[in-house]
């Protein structure tokens, strides 16, 4: 029990941080190296070390080293049925707002030439 | 404990984006044909919207066609259509603040139609545009008593913590 709580402890206090969520989002669509990540939260390398180490701590991401480069992935603790459904559904929204976040880049960039070709 | 919340606190998912824009850009793409059909997927779909008002109870329909050949081999396997027409409603809508979209799912094997709800909040702070997105995940009973169970079990393990 005191086991147990202890995990459920480490795991509760590795969610409550919202750029350790947004990291386990991103791994949950595929793994990516500490230097990915700290680019993709703009972040200092050493500040993502510390946010994978709890992660790591809580079970809920695991990183092995491949040459010189710290792999990081998605940990062993298997989420329960609906939380798993959550999960899912959730990863959906997140890729269709990554894809709505370059749409709306396309989207200025067209505009700012369209805007450069008429002053031209 | 109190058991009634815990359906809606697990149900629920929260998004929330920054973009560096303005908020009539984003509009834009939720509520235009051509804005939609350029991010709406899902991964490994393309959207056809037939019809979109953007007014409160203005229809939202499109169809979704799996175009990516590993999806079309996939829902062959499993004998589903390729392409699914969706039809959505916009539940709510505030010009540049809030919109709401129902869909009628009910082309889920073995799941009753139901209907689900995305509502969006836009708030424009300088350059800045912030995106949150509410959704209901747990569309039927089945899944909203098994979430209710993982989570309850959850708090009793937590409680039995406190009490240890």
């Amino acid at each position: 029990m005191v086991q147990y709580a202890a995990e459920l402890d480490s795991s509760f206090a590795a969610l409550a941080d919202p750029t350790r969520r947004g990291i386990l989002q991103r791994l949950g669509r595929s793994d990516a190296s500490i230097s990915d990540l700290a680019a993709s939260f703009d972040m200092t390398l050493t500040g993502m070390k510390k946010h994978v180490q709890i992660l790591e701590g809580a079970g809920l991401a695991t990183t092995s080293k491949v040459g010189r480069v710290r792999r990081c992935m998605l940990g062993p603790r298997k989420l329960e049925d609906a939380s798993a459904w959550i999960a899912e559904y959730r990863r959906l929204w997140e890729a269709r707002l990554d894809r709505f976040g370059a749409a709306l880049e396309k989207q200025r960039k067209r505009r700012t030439a369209r805007r450069q070709e008429k002053r031209k | 404990m109190n058991e009634t919340s815990a359906p809606a606190a697990t149900g629920r998912i929260v998004l929330e984006r920054t973009y560096r824009a303005r908020v009539e850009e984003l509009w834009e793409l939720w509520t235009t044909k051509k804005g939609l059909e350029s991010w709406w997927g899902p991964e490994g779909f393309r959207v056809e919207v037939h019809h979109i008002e953007a007014r409160v109870g203005g229809a939202l329909h499109y169809e979704m066609i799996a175009d990516a050949p590993e999806q079309i081999e996939a829902m062959k396997r499993t004998g589903q259509a390729t392409s699914h027409k969706v039809k959505g409603t916009f539940t709510e809508l505030k010009l540049h603040q809030r919109l709401a979209i129902t869909q009628l799912i009910d082309f889920v094997a073995g799941v009753k139609p139901y209907h689900t709800t995305a509502v969006v909040e836009f708030s424009q702070s300088r350059d800045r545009v912030r995106m949150v997105i509410t959704l209901d995940a747990l569309h039927d009973a089945e899944w909203t008593k098994r979430a209710q169970m993982g989570w309850t079990s959850q708090l009793g393990k937590l409680d039995k913590r406190f009490q240890s």
